[in-house]
């Protein structure tokens, strides 16, 4: 067979696949008679309601000197892990706000940060491809500076984004420039599998986030560059369980709804949206004008423990909560008092739900919580 | 100070309800919307949407709550006790900053505050006002230019209610208080946490970050008292006073020194502080200082200490400096009577008002005249009077030291400035444009141990699969020549004679024994298949006498000759080829020069980057205080890979504090083609512009100054003479002026073609000139370089550090004196 015949093949088979595509997507769009929203509406849902002490910033955590980029919760609620652009780790205590580390990062590009489900040790990563692992137990050196632990290289591009598996201190998945995603083993240092690259199936653009089915632990969600969200099986690292189309621009931020079955993307295009991985199909689009009548880039998105409200922070400063039932931005936490004065560039929501965490470019991050009094009943 | 602003502000909690408060304030603004919030929302059945987020709730945890009860608990008639334990995150970081507020004018009203028997404070409750600098500014008349000192004295104003917590209003005089650096604002345990928040600088109230703090309070930097000791764990703890003793803004300002009456300058405190025996607790005052002897005193008082001399510190010396009235003159000031007497005890002659010439070993002699005299230090009575009179002596070290603190470089950098003073180089490039060549001879050039001994294995592990990868190229070539030639020799064969079938079996120059085919076969499938990686570095040792025999084969030999035709060998690859044997010994160490031709060994990691400090050039150079601030600026060469790098690239933006970019052009790809993703091939400069336009219209570097090194100028030289500048369709439009008179009368045709390289070089250079001003209208600084050469990458970047020196004095001169330094060629260097 020469090569002009193969490429001729390849050609028309790159067509038919085209076309299949073209009629799942049309027959898809025509079995779908209702959005969440719709439905919702239809079942005579109101919007959730803020009152303006529900949501209040209530503490600020200062110390960085540059943008904040990452921000991790401890499963144990009141640490939380940021890095910044000033190449340090902080780990705060989120409740008295003072500073329990401050780690110096080796590379000062650092993009993510993440704690172990048992809040032992961080990982991170950054443009210097490598993920590394701080054990926070480990003694200082003379500098006194947290000493990396072990690095994770192998990556081939910038480590965008990283996540430990849920209840295995010894497993973490990155994300990275190279298109693909990475479970390591931090014990061994080892890759235990690769997603995508030189599959057909894997992303075709950086992948700029992962996100872990918190109900099972062996699927999780990547975000690209190419516009598509995908969902991988940790078992199977030779092609994705399914790709997601619909964003028109890079998906910025994926996170796993919490009963496992949906997952929510946050868009360079503006637009949050909510598939479901069982059906594959988008759920909810969730878009709305800012103040200034434009679109701004979804930077990072967090689900509430019930699901029901979902904080999306945009490049503008603005961090909206919508409600995911009925799609309607219920309150914006750019417009209160104290709110940041920069891009938002992380959320984060404390493993009991209790608070929400956003870090900003203007080196601050700032703590949201109910701020008023409630009555127990 | 009774400001109309205050009447409605009330803090204590006989407040009545807030529904009163007229909403005026901005802070009755929320207060109003609480308290109708209380009113009609919390009583309803309406999902609480925090009840959403907080599944579980009420988990009254390790924390206290602070829950500001009081008000609300009045409207709903509930019991204030059940209200306690509800959230965590109590509100309370806007509050922090009214208390200065209250603790001015409240004070009065603080009377019954006692019998209410809560821990926390009862403030919690009070509107949520934020006082910010504005109002305190209305409320002082005026103080916009300084209103920290306006802070400061205001606050000392408030000394009437000092026993009592800046916060609550509780507790007795007796009662432990952390106060705050700035403002001295007193704060019980209960309270400092809150009133003082992350606490980024060490101990000050919220509002008094970033304002430098209370010189009287200098003493007590990072000493941390028992109070937040029992707070705070030991970890945050140290996170804070490291943060308070370090932090820049923390820092003794240096225009509060006086040294002979200059104020110094933020370089000269540095030198001051860092040099071998500096003067000890530095208070903010005048002082003068000898220069010449190293003595150091407070304006006006006898010398206190000898420090080290020589320091560029401060005007020169004033004859009254010390105030003395002896007559007796030491370098140039009128000594004091203690001293006097001193000279006198140590055995110096002092009659007839002599001027004496003192230096920093102790050894004097008249002024005007040659010969020393002696040397005060030189009798061993001489320390004990000092002692006696509470004189100075000089310490061990200063002498010891003396000279080694000239250098600048010895000099340890404070803390504080570890990322003060960082000017940061991009470098940026397409693949294979000699930037990661550039990267390493920074390296090379200014690092004591430019590579670790870790560093050089796994460099040693590179260049060895990089060897391996050469091998197979060539052996791919060998391959491919032997088909070729026994493809000509069937040719001709078959011209000549009838083919008979044996003609296959003929071997050409290109052929290899069985064994070594098996190897090269082998060699060629783990390379196609990608996993020599893998095998390589591993393997060297078993395969090392494997290579060695069949480098020496004629064969292989003959296909290096050709090397040249084999476009996917790299130029490079000739250097380690010749001394492959060498190369693949286990025991093989790579040095200097073999790291900088080795490919791959900065771009294994995307960003890698390199911080040096430009050694003192000439002495007369470092005399002048620019050349002082040199020594202290670090720069950092940083290099990212191209790839990745496109039009909504995700981490350039990173970059963004970057002082310059340096982009890196080979001059020698004027004729290269690099195939890309879809198979589309594309000259290699064509792409190298393409990148270049990239990354000067990307915002991120909107306002930055680009140096345009041309590298490769070597190979350059070597290439434009066989290859003409028009292969690339950019620089159609050379067409080089070469005087015949020259070329005839000029036998040496070295300089000739050295000269058409200059011209094609200038071309390039003018195109990319061009371009950019085209983009941005601005000047490009363009230098050309030989990578490979330390002197032209080092020239290179000093003329960087100029650039970025020039940039930052540039706003000093008018537009007048601009003229002076504006020309066109002027930014052009060339560096080789």
């Amino acid at each position: 067979m020469s090569v002009a015949e193969l490429k001729e093949r390849h050609l028309a088979a790159t067509e038919t696949l085209n076309n299949l595509k073209q009629r799942l997507n049309q027959t898809r769009r025509s079995l779908l008679d209702t959005d969440v929203a719709g439905y919702a509406r239809s079942q005579g849902k109101n919007p959730v309601t803020f009152g303006p002490t529900d949501l209040v910033c209530c503490r600020t955590l200062q110390g960085h000197t540059g943008k904040v980029y990452s921000l991790d919760w401890t499963s144990e609620k009141n640490r939380i892990v940021s890095a910044s652009q000033d190449g340090r780790l902080i780990v705060w205590n989120a409740l008295t706000r003072q500073k329990i580390h401050a780690i110096k990062l080796p590379c000062s590009w650092v993009m993510t940060c993440a704690f172990s489900p048992t809040g032992q040790s961080i990982a991170c990563g950054g443009l210097d491809n490598v993920c590394s692992i701080i054990n926070l137990n480990s003694a200082t050196d003379k500098d006194g500076n947290l000493p990396v632990t072990r690095m994770l290289s192998g990556h081939k591009g910038y480590i965008s984004s990283c996540q430990y598996v849920p209840d295995e201190d010894t497993h973490l998945i990155t994300g990275s420039g190279d298109q693909t995603c990475v479970l390591w083993d931090i014990t061994t240092g080892l890759k235990t599998s690769v997603f995508g690259g030189e599959f057909q199936s894997g992303h075709t653009a950086d992948v700029l986030s992962v996100s872990i089915n918190g109900s099972n632990s062996r699927i999780f969600a990547s975000g690209s560059c190419d516009a598509t969200a995908r969902l991988w099986d940790t078992r199977v690292a030779s092609r994705a369980v399914r790709a997601f189309h619909g964003h028109e621009r890079d998906v910025n931020s994926v996170k796993f709804f919490p009963d496992g079955n949906r997952f929510g993307t946050g868009s360079e295009d503006g637009t949050c949206r909510l598939f479901d991985i069982r059906t594959g199909h988008q759920l909810q689009v969730y878009s709305q004008k800012h103040s200034d009548n434009e679109t701004h880039p979804v930077t990072s998105i967090a689900f509430s423990i019930s699901g029901r409200l979902l904080f999306a922070g945009y490049t503008n400063g603005d961090c909206y909560v919508w409600d995911t039932l009925l799609a309607k931005v219920v309150l914006n936490l750019g417009s209160l008092q104290d709110s940041h004065e920069s891009r938002i560039t992380c959320l984060g929501l404390a493993a009991d739900g209790s608070a929400l965490c956003t870090g900003s470019w203007d080196t601050n991050l700032k703590i949201w919580a109910f701020g008023g009094h409630r009555r127990v009943i | 100070m009774p400001a109309p602003a205050n009447c409605s502000r009330i803090f204590s909690k006989e407040l009545k309800p807030h529904v009163t408060e007229p909403a005026s304030s901005p802070a009755s603004v929320r207060t109003f919307d609480r308290s109708s919030n209380a009113g009609s929302g919390d009583g309803k059945t309406t999902v609480s949407p925090m009840s959403v987020i907080a599944a579980r709730s009420n988990d009254a945890g390790d924390f206290s709550s602070e829950e500001h009860s009081h008000e609300l608990s009045k409207l709903h008639g509930v019991k204030e006790s059940s209200d306690f334990n509800d959230s965590n995150w109590a509100f309370t970081d806007s509050l922090l900053s009214l208390d200065y507020e209250s603790s001015r004018d409240s004070s009065a009203k603080n009377a019954d505050f006692n019998n209410e028997g809560k821990s926390m404070c009862d403030v919690k409750g009070a509107p949520i006002v934020t006082l910010n600098f504005n109002n305190l500014d209305n409320v002082d008349g005026d103080g916009n230019e300084n209103d920290n000192e306006a802070l400061v004295e205001e606050f000392s104003v408030t000394k009437r209610n000092k026993g009592l917590c800046y916060r609550c209003f509780k507790g007795s005089r007796f009662k432990e208080k952390e106060v705050c650096l700035v403002c001295s604002a007193k704060y019980c345990g209960n309270c400092v946490l809150e009133a003082m928040g992350s606490m980024p600088e060490g101990r000050k109230c919220v509002d008094c970050i970033g304002y430098p703090i209370d010189e009287s309070k200098r003493e007590s930097l990072g000493k941390c008292s028992r109070m937040l000791r029992r707070l705070l764990n030991e970890l945050e703890i140290r996170q804070i006073m490291k943060a308070e003793r370090f932090c820049e803004v923390n820092q003794l300002p240096p225009e509060y020194i006086c040294v002979n009456g200059k104020p110094l300058s933020f370089e000269e405190l540095v030198t001051l502080q860092n040099c071998a025996t500096p003067p000890k607790k530095l208070k903010p005052g005048s002082y003068w200082y000898d220069k010449v002897s190293g003595l150091w005193g407070e304006e006006g008082q006898k010398p206190c200490r000898i420090i080290s001399p020589h320091l560029n510190v401060g005007g020169p010396i004033k004859p009254d400096a010390s105030n003395g009235n002896t007559q007796v003159y030491i370098n140039g000031r009128e000594i004091t009577k203690v001293e006097l007497r001193m000279l006198q005890l140590a055995g110096v002659q002092c009659a007839g008002n002599p001027h004496f010439w003192v230096n920093e070993d102790g050894s004097y002699q008249e002024e005007g005249q040659k010969n020393t005299r002696g040397n005060i230090w030189g009798k061993s009575g001489t320390k004990l009077v000092c002692a006696l009179l509470s004189l100075p002596v000089p310490s061990k070290c200063s002498i010891l030291c003396g000279e080694r603190t000239s250098s600048p470089v010895s000099k340890r950098m404070p803390d504080y400035l570890e990322h003060g003073i960082v000017q940061k180089l991009l470098l940026v490039g397409f693949g294979g444009s000699g930037m990661s060549t550039i990267f390493k001879q920074a390296k090379i050039l200014y690092k004591d141990t430019p590579f670790s001994k870790d560093e050089r294995e796994s460099i040693k592990l590179t260049i060895q699969t990089n060897v391996y990868s050469y091998i197979g190229l060539l052996l791919e070539g060998r391959e491919r020549f032997e088909e070729e030639s026994l493809l000509n020799i069937k040719k001709n064969q078959s011209d000549v004679l009838d083919s008979t079938g044996t003609i296959s079996k003929k071997k050409t120059i290109y052929s290899i024994g069985t064994r070594l085919k098996a190897f090269s076969d082998w060699l060629l499938r783990t390379m196609a298949s990608g996993k020599l990686d893998a095998i390589f570095p591993a393997a060297t040792r078993e395969y090392a006498p494997l290579i060695e025999e069949m480098w020496s084969n004629a064969a292989v030999q003959a296909t290096y000759k050709r090397r040249r035709e084999i476009e996917t060998l790299p130029s490079v690859a000739s250097y380690f080829l010749e001394r492959v044997v060498e190369i693949l010994r286990a025991d093989y160490e790579p040095s200097d020069l073999d790291i900088l031709y080795a490919e791959g060994v900065t771009s294994s990691n995307g960003l890698a980057c390199v911080e040096f400090s430009f050694p003192p050039s000439a002495p007369e150079e470092t005399v002048d205080t620019m050349g002082l601030h040199d020594s202290f600026v670090r720069y950092q060469l940083i290099t990212a890979h191209a790839r990745g790098i496109g039009e909504n690239c995700k981490w350039l933006e990173m970059l963004e504090d970057v002082g310059m970019v340096i982009f890196c052009v080979a001059l020698s790809d004027y004729d290269q083609f690099s195939t890309e993703g879809k198979g589309c091939v594309t000259n290699k400069m064509l792409a190298s512009r393409k990148l270049f336009e990239t990354i000067v219209t990307h915002p991120t570097f909107e306002e930055m100054d680009f140096l345009l090194i041309l590298n490769k100028l070597d190979q350059f030289e070597e290439k434009i003479k066989q290859v003409p500048l028009t292969r690339c369709e950019w620089f159609d439009d050379f067409h080089p002026v070469i005087s015949r008179q020259c070329s005839s009368n000029n036998k040496n045709s070295s300089s000739n073609n050295a000269s058409l390289a200059q011209l094609a070089s200038h071309h390039i250079a003018v195109k990319f000139k061009r371009l950019y001003s085209s983009i941005t209208s601005r000047k490009l600084y363009v230098s050309l370089v030989k990578g490979l050469e330390p002197d032209s990458v080092d020239a290179t970047l000093k003329y960087a550090k100029e650039i970025l020196k020039w940039n930052q004095e540039r706003p000093n001169f008018s537009l007048s004196d601009n003229s002076m330094y504006s020309t066109e060629d002027s930014s052009f260097s060339f560096t080789c």
